[in-house]
């Protein structure tokens, strides 16, 4: 009874105010301003140009020859896309992460622009930048910037590599495409600028959940394809000097028809594990599981521009402070990244001697190299410049040199690396794409889980006195010097990393 | 030569800050007239270091071609003459620098540009300069390279070594340093003459040039963007430990300054007052982008001049911030362009 005579009491009230509520939704349905339509119309972009001219169903290509493509057809506008530091604002500790990977700063880093620079003035067409561009700038190619007369106006998002929002609005992804082939719905990050911001958004997080977490993108998240776009690199007529395709980066179908590829251990497993080296170890060792927690830094093999002890000359490198990024934050992410680098390089690769055999006056080694814990090649990514060789000493008892295999440049070395070649055969060293006309590997780069045995017959002089040590070296470089000097006008070292070593007596072969 | 330089230096700063013109039309008049008005001096300069050229080359064949003897007998004359080449080489290539950024973003007059100052020789596959060079003995040099940069600075100062004939104390101190040499007679006074021939014939084209809105705006989108490539040859040259042949005569900041200032110069005067007629807003925006432009260059050859020493990592840096400038500049502009119905070339 009480119950009932109190709602008696307060019905109208709550009628009131149930009716003012429903008023005030109503209003604001039909004052509040009408999202800006998304998307600058092609034509809308002063000055763009389609040299490329229409695909085979008469469609303009808007970013030929990169096969990235926006999923409204049109272009961003570049006020309305947030940058990476605007996400910061919540997500602190994945922009921390992030601004220490090679991602980062895809677009910054002064060797890729000094290379891209290289490789459109060899043909004068600063359209054809665009093939690099896809992949390494995809903010500034879906707002039309990457074109002979830059028209747009610079915004912060736009010097990010790849940077929150292209993840986080891909659709599509066609990985054995490569070159590229991912679909951004950047409209998504337009429509969800122009809604609540930052703290604000808590109040309606669906927006912002139906821009970035949408069932389409989720699932490529967490695909392996995702990754295929950009990492397989083809070469053909359209862009390059190729007759016939020319695979130059295959990172992504290395790992398909992998061990790793059967089992179901994506990308995102180790190189986006909290610690990856811990990761492949626990893959090693037969764990399968996940990581349990996520990270952004994306680690990877570049072991050069994560190299803190180059001091400032890094951060020039590295083309600058990011927006949003301090100059301690910047040191402190670089570090980790840096060492996690490092730990994730020495996972990867071992040693082992297989074979040992006096022969005359001749000592016969088999020495195995091993890829014990990359889902892909070793080495792998663009290795005209990413490559790996075997570094041998063999000494005797009063610590005489009696062998010593040459550096990477030389042609007896055991080096696993590509060469580039223009259409003449001439060998092409600091990565001109777009002059390439064959790919061809020195020496086969090794899968996962598999070896390369390499053997030496090395000539003994009377002399050796035993017992005869060997050493050896997997040693790994990220690019060849002449790339920094050719294109960069850099006289400048790119040290090695050592991936693997071995130290052993030959007690079984006494001179 | 560090006086000379120090004596540039205010003059090309000077030419650096144009002021506004009232009308489209009187700017591209303007614009016009500072081009000749330089293009003439630089006609005048190039006319007397052929003077000179054609002195050191007398004294030489007076000596059957015998540097030594020549040294030996007639050693102040060709000092005297040496100095007086390197110093009209500074006063011609000062003038021609402060116009570079109109001469070659105006498509007519574009090659001269290689030709005199920017091109590449034959051997290179691209911005070749487009002429060939006749030698007074009669040798034809095919495509060999802009006259200023290619040719007369490296053989002037000694970095050309193939046309090195004699090192010489031609300062008189006891000591031969750095520079102090005589080069080859033949190619001083061919090249002298060529920059002669085409300072004239950019002359002559300047002046039949018609002053449009269409050149005006091009030069300034082709050109402004080119700062951060001459950081670069900035960072090459010896002023900062590099071994490039070229710019070395003087810091290439200065001719940045020149080329730059043609840029906001062509813009200030020949373009402003189009863009201001409907969008103040977007001519204040340039406007201040050239002048931060200008003042972040300044500085930085500010700095060199009073001895600071720039790294690598630094010329680098500084050089990307210009080109950040310069392309918020252009992409400015060409929102301008597309609103005027500008016909970009190029």
């Amino acid at each position: 009874m009480k119950i009932k005579t109190q709602l008696r009491y307060h019905a109208r009230p709550l009628l009131a105010a149930l009716l003012v509520a429903v008023t005030a939704l109503a209003a604001y349905a039909a004052l509040a301003p009408r999202p800006a339509p998304v998307g600058v119309a092609a034509t809308d972009v002063p000055f763009y140009r389609l040299p490329f001219g229409p695909d085979d169903t008469g469609q303009e290509r808007l970013f030929w020859p990169s096969r990235i493509r926006s999923a409204s057809g049109a272009f961003s506008d570049p006020t309305r896309l947030p940058s990476a530091a605007d996400c910061a604002s919540c997500h602190q500790q994945e922009f921390h992460e992030w601004a220490g990977s090679l991602h980062a700063i895809a677009d910054r880093d002064l060797i890729y622009e000094a290379t891209v620079d290289a490789n459109v003035d060899s043909v004068r067409n600063p359209e054809q930048g665009r093939f690099c561009e896809g992949c390494h700038a995809p903010n500034e190619m879906l707002t039309g910037r990457v074109n002979r007369f830059v028209s747009v106006q610079p915004a912060d998002a736009l010097t990010e590599g790849v940077t929150c929002i292209t993840c986080h609005t891909a659709i599509h992804a066609q990985p054995e495409t490569g070159n590229g082939a991912i679909t951004l719905a950047y409209n998504r990050a337009e429509y969800d600028q122009d809604g609540l911001t930052n703290a604000a958004l808590l109040a309606n997080p669906r927006d912002h959940l139906a821009a970035y977490g949408a069932p389409d993108t989720t699932a490529l998240m967490k695909s392996s394809d995702l990754c295929g776009a950009c990492h397989v690199e083809i070469y053909d007529h359209s862009m390059s000097k190729a007759r016939s395709p020319q695979v130059a980066q295959s990172t992504f179908l290395e790992w398909r028809d992998s061990w790793y590829g059967q089992q179901g251990v994506t990308c995102q497993a180790c190189h986006m594990a909290d610690d990856p080296a811990a990761q492949v170890m626990a893959i090693r060792n037969g764990d399968l599981s996940g990581p349990k927690r996520f990270s952004h830094r994306f680690v990877g093999a570049n072991h050069l521009l994560t190299d803190t002890g180059m001091g400032d000359t890094l951060d020039v490198l590295r083309g600058g402070a990011l927006p949003g990024v301090s100059r301690d934050l910047n040191r402190d992410t670089l570090t980790e990244q840096a060492r996690q680098t490092e730990a994730l390089l020495r996972a990867a690769a071992g040693l082992e001697l297989r074979d040992q055999q006096r022969r005359g006056d001749t000592l016969h080694l088999a020495v195995a190299v091993q890829n014990l814990g990359a889902g892909h090649n070793l080495p792998t990514g663009v290795n005209d410049q990413k490559h790996m060789w075997l570094e041998l000493t063999l000494t005797d008892a009063q610590g005489r040199t009696l062998y010593r295999s040459g550096g990477p440049d030389e042609a007896e070395t055991v080096a696993w690396i590509e060469h580039f070649q223009d259409s003449k055969g001439r060998r092409i060293t600091d990565h001109l794409t777009f002059s390439t006309a064959e790919v061809n590997w020195v020496r086969r780069p090794i899968p996962a889980k598999g070896e390369d045995v390499a053997t030496y017959d090395i000539p003994l002089d009377g002399a050796a006195q035993g017992p005869l040590h060997l050493t050896a070296r997997l040693e790994y470089r990220v690019a060849l010097p002449d790339l920094l000097y050719r294109n960069l006008r850099r006289e400048m070292a790119v040290p090695p990393f050592t991936l693997a070593e071995l130290s052993t007596d030959l007690t079984d072969n006494q001179p | 030569m560090r006086r000379t330089l120090l004596c540039l230096t205010p003059v090309l700063l000077l030419a650096a800050q144009p002021g506004f013109a009232a009308t489209e039309s009187e700017g591209l008049a303007q614009v016009k007239a500072f081009t000749l008005e330089h293009n003439a001096a630089l006609v005048a300069n190039a006319q007397k270091m052929q003077g000179s050229a054609e002195a050191y080359a007398a004294l030489i064949a007076a000596h059957g071609g015998d540097y030594k003897a020549a040294w030996e007998a007639e050693g102040p004359k060709l000092a005297e003459a040496v100095t007086a080449m390197r110093d009209q080489w500074l006063a011609a290539s000062n003038e021609y620098e402060t116009i570079e950024g109109i001469v070659a973003g105006i498509p007519s007059t574009a090659k001269y540009d290689l030709i005199l100052d920017a091109g590449n020789p034959g051997t290179e596959e691209e911005d070749v300069a487009e002429y060939d060079l006749t030698l007074p003995d009669g040798t034809v040099l095919k495509r060999p390279g802009s006259l200023f940069h290619s040719i007369t600075e490296p053989l002037l100062w000694g970095t050309d070594k193939e046309h090195v004939k004699l090192d010489a104390d031609l300062n008189g101190d006891g000591q031969i340093g750095p520079g102090e040499l005589l080069f080859d007679a033949n190619l001083a006074l061919g090249a002298a003459q060529g920059m002669v021939e085409w300072s004239k014939a950019l002359e002559t084209d300047m002046a039949a040039w018609e002053p449009n809105r269409d050149d005006a705006f091009t030069a300034v989108v082709t050109m402004t963007p080119t700062v951060g490539d001459y950081f670069g040859e900035w960072k090459e040259s010896q002023f900062l430990g590099g071994e490039g042949e070229a710019f070395i005569a003087r810091s290439r900041l200065i001719d940045v300054l020149g080329i730059m200032g043609g840029c906001q110069r062509m813009y200030n005067q020949a373009i402003s007052p189009v863009v201001s007629t409907d969008d103040a807003a977007l001519d204040g925006s340039i406007t201040k982008g050239f002048d931060e432009l200008i003042a972040l260059v300044t500085e930085t050859r500010d700095r060199e001049a009073k001895g600071d020493k720039f790294t690598a990592e630094e010329a680098d840096a500084l050089g990307s911030e210009a080109q950040d400038i310069a392309e918020r500049i252009v992409a400015q502009v060409l929102q301008a362009a597309a609103k005027h119905g500008v016909e970009i070339k190029g």
